[in-house]
């Protein structure tokens, strides 16, 4: 046990500067043809949000104090999970030229993918914050909480990436049923409606079943409410992560060696 | 004794075919109730062995789709062998293509370190190397281009750069070489001979020979999956070269023969098959003045009793096949096209590691009991077959069991016969053993036949020899030829499988099949004859078959065929035709069908749907032939 763990560290090191290359294209080839370049990962969220502040703010007004706020946190969580998987999904069909011509580990490509959508992530914190400023939000103490909140999402976006890539690689079908699975997804998830407009079933569905939430109402807590996360969802966050980890890993090391011959 | 770098053992890796197609889940759902999804293998590589010393330089040669890249693959890691093992102990670089981890995109700075780490080296030790990568690709002013725009010239120049800056250990060259101006071709192959000397280990795919005896020391020679030859790279090429040579001017014919096809030829005869029915009757047709075209679906001549080369060893590729006959005009006639060797069958059967000899005869019965009289011997049996009180028996069991008694039958046919057919022997009919001779003689030859023997140097030569002078398109399919060119010919004779022909209209025919698994092993004899049958029901394999011993080679190695008996499904090959009431009257419904053919005549072990050995088909072709052209056949020179 002790000589492959060390044998995977040893793999892993050496193709850590590959994972960061990866990392650093996805990035820079984002925005490359773009005027604004890097500006759009801030822009762009703070343009949706402002569209569907606009649109939703009539409706939810009354029932959601800080309306951009409630749909910001939500949505940047969301999103990053959302883009995170539809990457990884394709991670490793979509490096089949790469895999076919040299031996690299096949996981890189799926940990670099959820890596640089991370990193767009933590970039459009700049929007977060600059909604806070707008909206006269104070700022929480209990903010030091995030970098917690974004390492279990990271960890869970990771696991859901191993699960998809490995079942895109032998049917090409996930990637489009998982496209209506992530929008069926999007909307049992409070993003941009208060979760006490649902019938009581499902909010117990919600809380107990969608990972989402977990992550989602923690950063609600800490940005919104100014509130500690109870032990309670922080737990169920580390074990939807951890649990997600676990089977995306098994089901992608089991698999891994047959991948050649179905890319 | 140096370790080798490269150690590549017995590998076969194997493709599944019909999933590398089902990537969607309706297409897998259907094919999966078909059952369709397990049996379309495809071995890409079969029992490959390689070891590479450090510092030899090995040219890989072979056609396309031989395997070379798939070998390539293996070594490097992409491909897990799905039988055998591979080891390298030094540090790959491969350029199994130039610049495949090129992202168009992006600049070729960026691009030299993704590359760079593709091939798992550190920033660092990028940065180092990185002015030398610039000047060797002569890319200095482009550097900070997209590589899109980049010919494609200078992608190879840069790919080339960035996987040999370093010495590696081990440098793989899988035929990349033919892209770039003719200076920058010298400057790789100066490259990699300055590798060479500086004691790298070099693999190298090319098409070109000549460039193959430049620049390697040993040469690997795979066909179809299969080593078919290998060391010393002169040799070897000259083997390569040779039988490209051969397989370029049966190209050529063929080319020539298609070509005279669409200017409207016209044949007396379509034989569909090229194997021994076919070709004895197209060899009679022709000396009786009519013309003949053979067709075979298989990429080769010969059928069932095609024999293949492999290291100096003819391997009957479709199942061991000995010749005998009583029919002295069919032993003269084969004896025209082949010189017969004195090779007489005298098969030995291994039960739980005591051999015995077959068929059942005094040597047996003294292995078994140690009786040395046939009286004896008359006696022992008989009381065991009293002991038992069968009167009727009531399935295959008690069938052989009243025929010769116990110990013949629990150690020599009970376990044979239940791997052959799948089946218990209490679950078989008694009519499939009718009778079981016993010999109260010394004879150990399998045959009762006048005429016995193997032909030196394989069958496939009396294939091709029969054959010379008609025009014959191998790979070719009989709906297809027919749809393409429906005029050629008169008549059809037709060797393929009768239900085939009608599309199975009536349903399949049944065969029992066999499963061959053939290994090459490094040593100069295994068995110490060509058959020997595995009677114990807890081995796998019905026989294992030694083929050099058929021709009693002396070769260095040995090949050898374990077989299987399998169970048939649609699709696969077709050996032995099952001889039960379903599948006669099956057969003869189809046989209806054939005879209101005018044009079509079924012949050959399919299209009769019956078992034939060798000297039978050939009758068959003859009387055939003597129907054909009122003439009786005669041996060549008469």
């Amino acid at each position: 046990m002790s000589s492959t763990m060390k044998y995977r560290i040893k793999v892993f090191r050496q193709y850590k500067d590959l994972i960061l290359e990866l990392v650093k294209r996805d990035i820079k080839l984002k925005y490359r043809r773009s005027f604004l370049g890097y500006v759009w990962s801030v822009l762009n969220p703070l343009l949706i949000m402002i569209v569907m502040t606009i649109v939703f703010s009539a409706m939810f007004n009354k029932t959601i104090e800080n309306y951009p706020i409630y749909l910001f946190t939500g949505r940047m969580l969301f999103e990053c999970m959302r883009n995170g998987t539809m990457g990884g999904l394709k991670s490793v069909t979509g490096n089949s030229a790469l895999l076919k011509k040299t031996y690299i580990p096949k996981y890189v490509f799926t940990l670099a993918k959820v890596t640089s959508q991370m990193i767009e992530t933590v970039f459009s914190l700049g929007a977060f914050f600059i909604v806070m400023f707008a909206t006269k939000t104070p700022f929480h103490w209990q903010l030091i909480f995030l970098p917690r909140i974004l390492i279990q999402l990271y960890i869970f976006t990771l696991g859901l990436s191993f699960l998809l890539a490995e079942m895109n690689v032998f049917f090409h079908d996930i990637e489009y049923i998982y496209h209506a699975f992530a929008t069926a997804w999007q909307y049992l998830t409070p993003l941009f409606y208060p979760i006490e407009r649902l019938p009581n079933v499902l909010q117990v569905c919600i809380k107990a079943f969608n990972p989402m939430y977990c992550y989602i109402w923690q950063f609600r807590d800490i940005a919104l409410y100014g509130q500690t996360p109870g032990p309670r969802i922080v737990i169920m966050g580390w074990i939807w992560a951890f649990a997600m980890l676990a089977v995306g890993l098994w089901r992608f090391q089991k698999q891994k060696d047959r991948f050649i011959l179905y890319i | 004794m140096a370790k080798n770098i490269i150690d590549v053992d017995h590998v076969s890796i194997r493709f599944n075919l019909a999933s590398q197609k089902v990537t969607d889940l309706k297409e897998y759902t259907i094919k999966m109730i078909k059952h369709e999804l397990m049996f379309q293998e495809f071995m890409a590589l079969q029992d490959v062995d390689l070891h590479v010393k450090k510092g030899e330089s090995w040219g890989l040669i072979g056609v396309n789709g031989s395997g070379k890249s798939t070998l390539l693959k293996a070594i490097t890691g992409i491909l897990k062998p799905y039988k055998g093992t591979v080891k390298v102990r030094g540090e790959i670089a491969p350029m199994i293509e130039l610049g495949a981890g090129f992202d168009p995109e992006m600049t070729a700075r960026e691009n030299i370190f993704l590359n760079g780490a593709v091939l798992g080296h550190s920033r660092e030790y990028m940065e180092e190397h990185f002015d030398e990568i610039v000047d060797f690709a002569e890319i200095g002013k482009f550097l900070d281009s997209p590589v899109k725009n980049f010919s494609s010239g200078m992608k190879a120049r840069l790919g080339f750069a960035v996987a040999t800056m370093v010495d590696p250990e081990i440098l793989i060259v899988d035929e990349v070489l033919s892209v770039g101006d003719q200076a920058f071709k010298r400057r790789c192959k100066d490259r990699m001979q300055e590798m060479l000397t500086g004691g790298t280990t070099l693999l190298y795919v090319s098409h070109n020979i000549e460039s193959v005896k430049r620049l390697c020391d040993h040469a690997l020679w795979l066909d179809h999956g299969e080593v078919l030859m290998s060391g010393e790279t002169e040799t070897v090429c000259e083997s390569y070269l040779a039988r490209q040579e051969k397989v370029y001017s049966f190209a050529r014919k063929a080319k020539e023969d298609r070509k005279a096809l669409k200017e409207g030829r016209k044949y007396d005869y379509l034989v569909v098959g090229a194997g021994l029915f076919g070709a004895v009757f197209a060899h009679e047709a022709q000396k009786n003045g009519r013309s003949c075209i053979v067709i075979d679906k298989r990429d080769h001549v010969a059928g069932n009793i095609y024999t293949e080369r492999k290291s100096d060893i003819n391997v009957h590729k479709y199942g061991a096949h000995i010749f005998h006959t009583s029919n002295t005009l069919v032993w003269d006639y084969v004896n025209q096209f082949a010189d017969f060797n004195r090779y007489i069958n005298m098969p030995v059967a291994r039960y739980k590691d005591r051999l015995y000899n077959l068929p059942f005869n005094m040597n047996t019965f003294y292995q078994l009991w140690g009786l040395t009289s046939p009286e004896e011997v008359r006696k022992k049996i008989a009381e065991q077959i009293a002991r038992l009180h069968i009167t009727e028996p009531q399935n295959l069991e008690e069938q052989a069991l009243s025929l010769v008694g116990t110990d013949v039958y629990e150690k020599l046919i009970k376990g044979y016969t239940e791997k052959q057919w799948g089946r218990d022997c209490r679950e078989l009919p008694a009519f499939i053993i009718r009778r079981l001779p016993l010999r109260f003689t010394f004879d150990n030859n399998y045959f009762n036949d006048r005429y016995q023997g193997i032909p030196e140097g394989g069958y496939t030569q009396i294939a091709e020899k029969l054959l010379t002078g008609s025009p014959v398109l191998t790979g070719m399919d009989y709906k297809n030829f027919v749809l393409q060119h429906p005029d050629a010919f008169e008549k059809v004779i037709y060797t393929g499988p009768i239900d085939e022909f009608f599309d199975y209209k009536l349903g399949h025919l049944e065969y029992r099949t066999v499963r061959f698994e053939t290994e090459e092993l490094d040593m100069p004899n295994f068995q110490g004859n060509a058959v020997v049958n595995y009677t114990e029901r807890e081995v796998p394999w019905t026989r294992i078959i030694e083929h050099k011993h058929f021709e009693f080679g002396q070769q260095p190695a040995t090949i050898i065929s374990r077989e299987y008996s399998t169970e048939w499904k649609p699709g696969m090959e077709p050996y032995y035709p099952v001889n039960d009431e379903k599948n006669q009257q099956l057969y003869l419904r189809y046989r209806e069908l054939a005879d209101r053919q005018k044009k079509v005549i079924f012949g050959g072990r399919l299209g009769a749907y019956r078992y034939y050995n060798m000297d039978q088909v050939v009758e068959e072709a003859f009387s055939l032939s003597e129907k054909e052209f009122g003439r009786k056949v005669m041996l060549d020179d008469k």
